[in-house]
């Protein structure tokens, strides 16, 4: 593989690379504002600039230029190399790069820091870029002192609403364009634009127009300064105070690889980030994944429920047990629903119990009804693990809850048992259809149709609550990190489905997430670290798209 | 063989007798048998620095024990009638400082609460309602409040204020309450507070747009 050197230290590219992503796949940081590996490159921000020495026996591009001599207090001529943007020069065998190591680069750098902040307000008090911004962190590292631009700055107009989910400040803005190239290239909805030039450019959205597709807040998240804010969360948190958890959204069958940023003081989730990797989402996530992280919190089922009347955890155990009593006469009248919105660790809980104890043979899967979808990122499978589901009770193939309905119609099924909440059926007829049965009992995170239509309704932990595997609609088993305590008297479910089957009288065999993983199949859970993706090739399906190296995380542009 | 730990030298000698040091009693003398001579001296002193404050305090003549606390003659001062004045940079009882319109300077960054070491400042921050002319633009604390008690006076929270909002030159040290509910702090409270001289009034003002006094765009531009 042919290399280049930068500062010294020889590292490897691709051909078409240019020298900043070569840089930044070896883990060499060359500061930039406009550059995003996943955009096309603009070149106008000239934070990259780099020194590119001269071929062997070429004589260097150099600028003519005045420098101030203190001796002579006069200016005298010179000479300085013409520096390159990294971002747009390509690799060739062989070159030579100063970065760190160059006076000329770092001199060029604290200027373009100045100019960048010749007009930028210093109202980062009330700035909620707070502590992620770009301006802040270079100033630090490569200006370190005053402008000397002593005029007022330019006034530009300050918290303009873009849209229904990002506000614009003008002032702050240093027309990168980033927003402007995600609008383009990720959502191909050209809606911004800058106008003006120098320093009176801004960005303004089309006439006529919001900023209002379905990759919005993306353009705030690549927003290097405070420029664009998300109207939700703006003024909600100080970044300093979250933590974060590594997780897959909830919102479709994509399984974004996300961040879930929560402040652990409250046990409350903020915003989702989208995390790199470039097998499922790349850099990016859709508005209605990053705003998914409230149904974490939002519309739980916190409390056990008996017959729609709060309870408490032991009290529906023994509720469910009269239920279920009867059940083991006849193991053909047992319906068993899988949730495609549950983790395969949940879903395995339930197929085991039903297999092993119970002796069911016939399964269902729940899950939200189909959405609209796009090409970009967003599936029309709203459920996280359909897939997962599916596999996991491959030896007795599950079938669409409609099934479930007619069977009880024609009297087959006495005892459901289900997990989730969500039906993609009329919630109204299932209710009637269910109050024919001995027995239902539910193991839900949220109010739903189904936890609604129960008798027994035991209160699970949400994704953020729990650990758990996810298999996309590409058959790529993830795992999602807990972020949050449980909240009210949730409990992971597999660990209700255990102590359901206890109290029905089975020892189940596992008692902790570790001994549940080892009784699992091979490939459905994920062993080594959290949020490594594994091959699900195991689970006979298609051949995953393996690529778990990219979801460490690391300091890349997408958690700038 | 072991050797014997050597003994402990504040405790007895294990074995020996306690030997005492013989202290010479004073002489007796006549001047030490006659107590009247030494008692009329000490009245003497005392006398003479009633006489001496009597005058100065009839002919206004008192040095300030406070101001001269260096000066010769002045031993005390009659706290709390008198107190010594606090150096300039006294760091007491927080205050809030204002805006011009009586509002809160703090915009709610949380950067005194998050540089505290000691966690005694709570804020919540909020938006300021719709119609307002800060909306959206910044957030201002519904609730500020510093629980003294737990407070170790380092002044980091000052030091900490991009905007100038808190500051401990109100000159006030924390008086002994009664009860723990006493030392917490309020935001009404806090920006009742004043400086040493009184004044609420800011010096450093601060030009927003839409202020008078800001000489770039009013906020009113931003409508596309």
């Amino acid at each position: 593989m042919p290399t280049i050197k930068i500062d010294g230290r020889e590292i490897p590219f691709e051909s078409g690379d240019t020298i900043i992503r070569a840089a930044h796949r070896a883990g060499i940081d060359i500061p930039h504002y406009c550059w995003h590996p996943g955009l096309s490159v603009a070149a106008n921000c000239r934070m990259c600039l780099v020194e590119v020495l001269p071929p062997p026996g070429r004589p260097a591009m150099s600028l003519d230029i005045l420098r101030w001599d203190a001796a002579k207090q006069d200016y005298v001529p010179a000479a300085k190399p013409k520096l390159q943007p990294a971002c747009q020069m390509a690799c060739a065998s062989g070159m030579e790069v100063l970065s760190d190591n160059s006076d000329h680069v770092s001199e060029a750098r604290s200027a373009v820091q100045e100019l960048l902040l010749l007009n930028h307000p210093v109202d980062c008090p009330i700035c909620d870029q707070a502590g992620e911004c770009r301006l802040q962190d270079y100033w630090l590292e490569h200006q370190r002192k005053g402008k000397r631009m002593r005029q007022e700055p330019v006034h530009k107009p300050k918290a303009v609403t873009f849209g229904p989910t990002i506000v614009y400040d003008a002032e702050r803005c240093i027309v990168c364009t980033r927003c402007i190239r995600v609008c383009n290239e990720l959502a191909r909805d050209p809606v911004l634009s800058v106008r003006e030039r120098g320093n009176l450019g801004e960005i303004t959205v089309s006439p006529g127009r919001e900023l209002d597709h379905n990759y919005t807040l993306m353009t705030e998240h690549v927003c290097p300064v405070g420029a664009l804010t998300s109207r939700d969360f703006r003024f909600k948190a100080r970044v300093w105070f979250l933590r974060s958890a590594r997780t897959v959204c909830q919102g479709c069958a994509t399984g974004c690889n996300a961040y879930l940023d929560y402040d652990p003081r409250n046990n409350t989730p903020y915003r989702h980030r989208p995390r790199e990797n470039m097998a499922v989402n790349t850099y990016w996530m859709c508005d209605e994944g990053m705003l998914s992280y409230r149904h974490a919190v939002e519309g739980r089922l916190l409390t056990a429920l008996v017959g729609n009347d709060d309870a408490s955890l032991d009290d529906a155990l023994a509720a469910a047990k009269e239920q279920l009593a009867g059940h083991g006469d006849d193991p053909s009248k047992v319906a068993i629903v899988l949730s495609a919105q549950h983790s395969n660790e949940d879903n395995f809980a339930l197929y085991h119990l039903a297999t092993t104890y119970l002796g069911a043979t016939d399964f269902f899967v729940s899950g939200k009804p189909l959405g609209e979808g796009d090409d970009i990122l967003i599936s029309e499978d709203k459920n996280p693990n359909t897939r997962g589901a599916v596999q996991i009770a491959a030896a007795t193939p599950p079938r669409p809850v409609a099934e479930l309905l007619q069977g009880i119609a024609s009297g087959h099924y006495a005892y459901v048992v289900a997990l989730g909440s969500d039906l993609e059926v009329d919630a109204g007829e299932a209710q009637r259809a269910f109050s024919r049965l001995k027995g239902v009992v539910t193991i839900a995170a949220h109010e739903g149709p189904l936890a609604k239509a129960a008798r027994v309704a035991l209160p699970a932990c949400s994704w953020a609550e729990a650990e758990g595997t996810y298999v996309n609609g590409k058959g790529l088993a993830q795992r999602s990190e807990r972020a949050l305590l449980p909240h009210g008297d949730a409990r992971p479910a597999w660990e209700l489905i255990g102590r359901l089957g206890r109290a029905l009288g089975y020892e189940t065999g596992w008692k902790t997430l570790a001994e549940l993983r080892r009784a699992m199949p091979p490939g459905a859970a994920l062993g080594g670290a959290a949020g490594a993706a594994a091959p699900a090739a195991a689970l006979g399906a298609a051949p995953a798209v393996a690529d778990g190296a990219r979801v460490e995380p690391k300091k890349t542009e997408a958690t700038a | 063989m072991a050797r014997a730990t050597p003994s402990n030298t504040w405790t007895k000698p294990a074995g020996r007798p306690i030997a005492g040091k013989p202290i010479p009693r004073p002489t007796r003398s006549a001047d030490v048998q006659a107590y009247i001579p030494e008692m009329v001296k000490g009245l003497g002193i005392t006398m003479k620095h009633f006489f001496k404050n009597t005058k100065e305090m009839v002919l206004g003549q008192k040095p300030d024990p406070v101001l001269n606390a260096l000066e010769p003659g002045v031993t005390t001062i009659s706290y709390p009638e008198e107190k010594r004045p606090y150096p300039e940079r006294f760091r007491g009882i927080h205050r809030l400082t204002l805006r011009e319109d009586n509002s809160p300077r703090c915009v709610a960054c949380l950067c005194c609460s998050t540089a505290c070491p000691a966690q005694c400042i709570a804020i919540e921050p909020a938006e300021y309602p719709d119609g307002d002319r800060r909306k959206g633009y910044e957030r201002y604390p519904s609730s500020f409040v510093i629980d003294e008690l737990r407070c170790v006076f380092c002044g980091f929270c000052v030091e900490a204020c991009p905007v100038d909002a808190i500051r401990m030159d109100t000159g006030l040290h924390a008086v002994p309450y009664d009860s723990r509910e006493q030392f917490i702090y309020r935001r009404d409270l806090l920006m009742s507070l004043s400086d040493r001289s009184g004044s609420r009034l800011t010096a450093n003002t601060r030009h927003e747009p839409g202020d008078p006094t800001h000489p770039g765009l009013s906020r009113d531009h931003a409508d596309h």
